[in-house]
This record gives C-alpha cells, structure tokens and sequence, in this order.
C-alpha cells in the first residue's frame, strides 16, 4: 500500500502540463456557470427595471461573469509557466472522508462514523502506519462522543441511526 | 454629562457580583464554543438561553452579550490555528491568520486577535454609549440606495483582496454575487437554481462555503506539503508578543476596522461578517504594506478582528433602540429581552436605563475578562500545532464534518461542503483565490435585494444611485476608487514589461560575450 502510494504520487508529480491549459479550463468552467445562471434567470422572468424579476441578478451577474471567464481564458492561454502540482490521492481520499462522514453518521452513529472518516482521511499519508490509523481513529472519536454528546448536548447517536 | 452619569451607574450594575460571574462564565463558555467550528454565537446563544430563564434581566442579557463576543472570539482561534472558521465572521481572519500560523507566528497572531479584538470591542463599546442615539438615527436615514451604494464600494474594494491577477479578484467577486442566488427569492418566494433540492431551498450556509473553500480545499493542498512532518515551521515559545513594529503596524487597521465595524454593526441587517469583509477589503487598499496581505500580515489578523468585535457591540444598538435585529443572534437577543416583558424600541433608553447603561458597561468589563482570560491561553492554543500533522489533518475533517452537520443536522451539508472543498481545491489549482468569492457570496443577496428595493421606490429610475447625497458621494469613491485600481494595475504591468525588457536585453548581451 505505501509503495502503491509513493510510487502513484512520483507518477504525479512528472505530469506536469503549463498552467495555460488549466487555467483556460478555469475560465471555461467559470463560462459555463454563468451561461447556465443566465439561462435559468431567463427562464425565471427578469421583470422590468422598476420591478426586477426573480432571474434579473442572476442574469446581470452571469453576463458580467460570462465576459470576465473570456478575458480570463484569453490571459490565461498566453501564460507559459509551468501549472501547479496536482495532488489526486489527496484530493479523492479527503473527498471520500467527508462522503464517509455523510453516508454513515445517521445510520452507525457518530463514534463510528468518525472513525471511518479519520481512517479514510488519513489514507494520503503512507508515513502513519495502519495501527496508528486505528488509534487515531478511536481516540478521535471517542473525543467527539464525550465533547460533541456528552458536554454540548449535540444532537447525534453515538452509535445505530439517529 | 449624562452620558457619564449613565455610564457610571451602569459601571455599578456590572460590577456587582453576581453580574461579573455571570459575565465571565458567559465570555468563557462563548470562547469554548466558538472554537468549535461552524458553531457560532448563535448556536452559542441557543445552548445558553435556557440557563439565562432564572436569572434578571440584566444578568441575563450580560451573560448572553459574554457568550456572543467570547464566541465572536473564539472562531477566531479556530480560523487562525486550522484555517477554518469558527463562526462565518472570523473567514476573513483566516486569510492572513493562517498563513501567520504556517510561519511559526500563530502566537503573534492569536495575540493579534486578542488585542485586535479588545480594541474593537472597547471602540464599539465607546460608540455605543456616545452615538446610540444619533447612529439609530442615521441607520434610519440609510434606504435601499444607500445600502447598494455602501456594498457596491465594499465590492469594488474587495476585488483588491486578491493576490494574484486583479481580474481573477475581480471574478471571483462576480461569481460570489452569482452564487449567493441560490435558494428562494425573498422577494418573490420562487426557487432559484436549487435543482429541485428541498435543502437548497435556503441557499448554501456561509460557514459551510467557507469551511469547503478554506478547510477543506486548503487541507487537500497542505497533505503533500507537511506529510510526516509538523502543522508549521518552528514554534518560537517566546515569540508571543508582537514586536515594536508589530505593535505599531497594528495600531491604524485597529483604529479603522472599529470604525468600519462600528458603522456596519449598527446598520440593521449588515452584521459583523459584512463589516470584518469591508474593513478587510479597504484596509488592503490604504495599508502600506498591501503587498503582504494574505500573506501572513499582521495588519490583515488585526482589521477583521477590529471590525468584526465592534460591530458585536454596535449590532446592539438597532437591537435595543430600534428593535430591529442586525443578525440572527440579535433575533435571540430580543426574543430573550422580549420574556422578561421588555420591548425593545426607542423608549428603552428611557424606560430601562439601568439594563441598557448596564449591558454598556459589561462590554467592558466583558472585553477586559476576554483579555485575562486568552492571553494566558494562547501558549496552550499554539502547542496544539506541534501534534504532527499526520495526526491532524485527520481530526480537523471530523470536526469540519461535525461543525457543518451541526448547522442544520443534516448531512445534506456536508455534501456539500466536499463540493465546496474539491471546488476551493480546484480554484488553488487555476490559480483563483477563494477570498474575493467568499466576499461577493457575502454582500450577493443584500446587494441585490436592496437594488431591488431601489428600483422599485424609484419606479425604474437607475439614477437615484446618483442624484442622492450619501449614495451619489458613496457611488463617486467607488468610481475613484475603480480609476486608481486601473491606474495602479497599468502602471504595475508597465513595471513589469520594463523588468522583463531589462532581462532580456542583459541575457543578449551575456550570450554575446
């Protein structure tokens, strides 16, 4: 698993494009948000100037958005330095953590669901051994049993469904 | 005279025994809880309101007044330290509070804070005593054109947060306003773009923008970075005090972000999230040390800060001589005021001027008990960075996730909060910063309503922005201010075709010789 990790990360950091594709594919993202919030407030009524309609400020600020994310892709395409480093495994493992978190805190409880999370979000980091996983884990959520339901009074099941 | 009168008795109402315990229980439970991420002063208010029913109303309302600004306190440590906010007002502190923190000065920053925070809450304080009448007079002068003129200044002021490129700033800001739409049209009660989601229908929680954007997107960056190795550089135990240039950098943004919060604070319905994002976004314009900002300037820890406390205590006076809530918390404040059968309005002054000299004067005695009680604190705080961060990192998702499931108990939230993060992730990596949105997500929904509002008085008119005296003044800053951004950019860009321009000409010689 460490060698899977370490090897997957050298492989990442050789992959290295110029910034001005990832940034132009900022701009585009950044485009296609505002030509669906223009869309969508088009289709809400933008009303008239004394009485603005529903889709009016979606429409104002998705065109104001719309000419910026050009200008951004125009600058952007001219910029030849070197893009940043892209770290995926850390990307994924703390997005599944949160998933994690989401899927099972209402249906386990929060003592075990916090330590699937801190299991998961520790995955990145092939310096922590499995077993200090596991520690970490428990502590951490035998932590947020006593601060989270015993002292605040948060509504959540320790452990089962809520 | 009466003035000092007032206040003397109300010094006296304060200081009795009971009334100082109340206070400092108050101040250190609201600093605990607004440590906690996502949960703010208003969930710190609900958790102790049912133990203010025994207690008279005086006592009760300083003891809710220490939990609001010890939480307001609080958040800050949590946004300092980890980089995610406490409460939705102490996001802005993060943006040079973290980076401090990385530096290995997290103590001069947490120090910062306090002091920051001291200042504010005693200027406010002050402002509230001198100026309560006369700012709830002048907050009812403020209309809809007023209001815009106002967001669209801070706006503009806000586009310079940004560190890198100006137009990403600039973009960031636009695409802050867009996405503060979502949710239901107060206005009109329809549903915008929120994908037929029943959670959406509120639109998305501040905290929870900022938790992601923050958080989350910052965790992702700093895993590689620090793996296997500690949360910062080298803690210097000593270094807790800011030095003399410190201490002097300090002094203006302290002075002008209490300014700023206390003029926000008592405009209803602003708030201290507002007021601490323009007194950032226009501190970063005046300060002589822009460049550092966002960086770890300790000028960007203290203006927040500043701002954000005094506008805690300025928020009282719509509250108390108008009755109209700045923000939700103060929504609590009144309901607490309202059980004891007092109503808030303009007779308040007249009718309970021991409960509203007393409340003043507990600011102070409450500010000075924050003080004692966090300066010796920060040693205990800081040593917290020196548990390796493979250790970290772990525990601040769960306590992300916590915070954020706690807003509304639903994990809907944390959904999107993951959303959020990998969008706050991706943004690093395109090379947009996150402030300049989480400001535009902000001042999004007031700015619009209040142009709407403004449309619809003046039938249509756009001029109105210009042809009324505080908007027409307001609207001419921010054109100022607009030109000078465009010249400074111009002139910036210039400097730098002149540098590479030298480069270039000195590698031809070089590859000559």
């Amino acid at each position: 698993m460490k060698d899977l990790l370490l090897r997957l990360r050298r492989s990442e950091d050789t992959a290295r494009p110029p910034h001005a594709y990832l940034g132009a594919l900022g701009g585009v993202a950044l485009l296609i948000l505002s030509i669906v919030f223009i869309l969508g407030g088009y289709e809400l009524g933008v009303g008239s100037p004394r009485r603005l309609g529903t889709g009016a400020f979606p429409v104002i600020t998705g065109f104001i958005l719309a000419v910026l994310s050009l200008v951004v892709i125009a600058s952007d395409l001219r910029d030849t330095s070197d893009a940043e480093r892209p770290d995926w495994i850390s990307f994924a493992a703390i997005g599944a953590a949160l998933a994690i978190f989401a899927l099972t805190v209402g249906r386990i409880g929060l003592v075990p669901g916090a330590f699937l999370t801190v299991i998961t979000a520790s995955v990145p980091d092939p310096s922590l051994p499995i077993v200090g996983k596991i520690i970490l884990g428990a502590l951490v959520s035998l932590a947020c049993w006593a601060l989270f339901i015993g002292l605040i009074g948060l509504p959540f099941a320790p452990f089962g469904g809520l | 005279m009466e003035i000092i009168s007032g206040f003397g008795n109300g010094l006296l109402v304060a200081l009795q025994p009971e009334n100082l315990l109340y206070c400092f229980v108050g101040v250190f439970l609201g600093t605990f809880i607004g440590v906690l991420p996502g949960i703010g002063s208003m969930a710190a208010i609900s958790m102790i309101l049912p133990l203010t029913f025994y207690l008279e109303p005086t006592s009760a309302l300083v003891m809710i007044a220490g939990v609001y600004y010890g939480a307001e306190y609080g958040g800050s440590i949590a946004s300092i330290l980890m980089n995610i906010p406490g409460t939705p007002s102490s996001s802005i502190t993060c943006i040079d509070g973290y980076p401090m923190a990385r530096d290995g000065r997290a103590g001069i920053a947490l120090f910062a804070s306090a002091i920051a925070s001291f200042g504010g809450g005693i200027v406010g304080m002050i402002v509230m005593a001198v100026l309560a009448p006369g700012l709830a007079e002048l907050a009812l002068n403020f209309g809809p054109t007023e209001y815009f003129a106002v967001i669209l200044l801070g706006l503009v002021a806000a586009s310079a947060v940004s560190n890198g490129s100006p137009l990403k700033g600039i973009t960031m800001v636009v695409a802050g306003l867009m996405l503060g739409t979502v949710g239901v049209d107060i206005t009109t009660g329809a549903e915008r773009f929120t994908m037929g989601i029943p959670e959406m229908r509120d639109g998305v929680h501040l905290v929870i923008v900022a938790m992601g954007l923050f958080g989350v997107g910052e965790l992702i960056v700093s895993i590689r970075a620090n793996a296997s190795g500690a949360f910062q550089n080298e803690i210097d135990y000593k270094k807790f005090y800011p030095s003399r240039a410190e201490w002097k950098a300090m002094f203006g943004p302290i002075m002008r972000g209490s300014g700023i919060g206390s003029f926000f604070g008592a405009l209803p319905g602003t708030g201290q999230t507002v007021a601490s994002a323009v007194a950032y976004a226009v501190e970063k314009k005046v300060s002589p040390n822009r460049a550092g900002f966002g960086k770890g300037a300790i000028e960007g820890v203290a203006v927040p800060e500043a701002a954000n406390n005094s506008a805690t205590q300025t928020a009282f006076i719509p509250t108390l001589t108008l009755g109209v809530p700045g923000s939700a918390s103060m929504a609590l404040v009144i309901g607490a005021l309202m059980m004891y059968g007092i109503v808030p309005g303009p007779r308040l002054l007249v009718d309970h001027a021991d409960l509203f000299w007393g409340l003043v004067a507990s600011f102070l005695i409450g500010n000075i008990l924050l003080l004692i009680l966090n300066i010796p604190l920060i040693g205990l705080w800081v040593r917290l960075l020196k548990i390796p961060y493979k250790y970290m990192y772990p525990t601040i998702i769960v306590l992300i996730c916590v915070g954020v499931y706690s807003l509304n108990n639903n994990v809907f939230d944390v959904w999107l909060t993951l959303v959020f993060g990998w969008a706050g992730y991706l943004m690093r990596l395109f090379r947009f910063e996150p402030a300049p949105f989480l400001i535009g997500f902000v001042l999004g929904p007031m700015m619009e309503e209040q142009l709407r509002r403004a449309m619809l008085l003046s039938r249509g008119d756009p001029t109105v922005f210009l042809t009324r005296p505080i908007s027409g003044t307001l609207i001419a800053i921010t054109a100022l201010l607009l030109v000078y951004a465009l010249y400074s950019g111009m002139k910036a860009r210039r400097a730098r075709q002149r540098a590479h321009a030298v480069t270039e000409t000195s590698d031809l010689q070089q590859g000559k010789s």
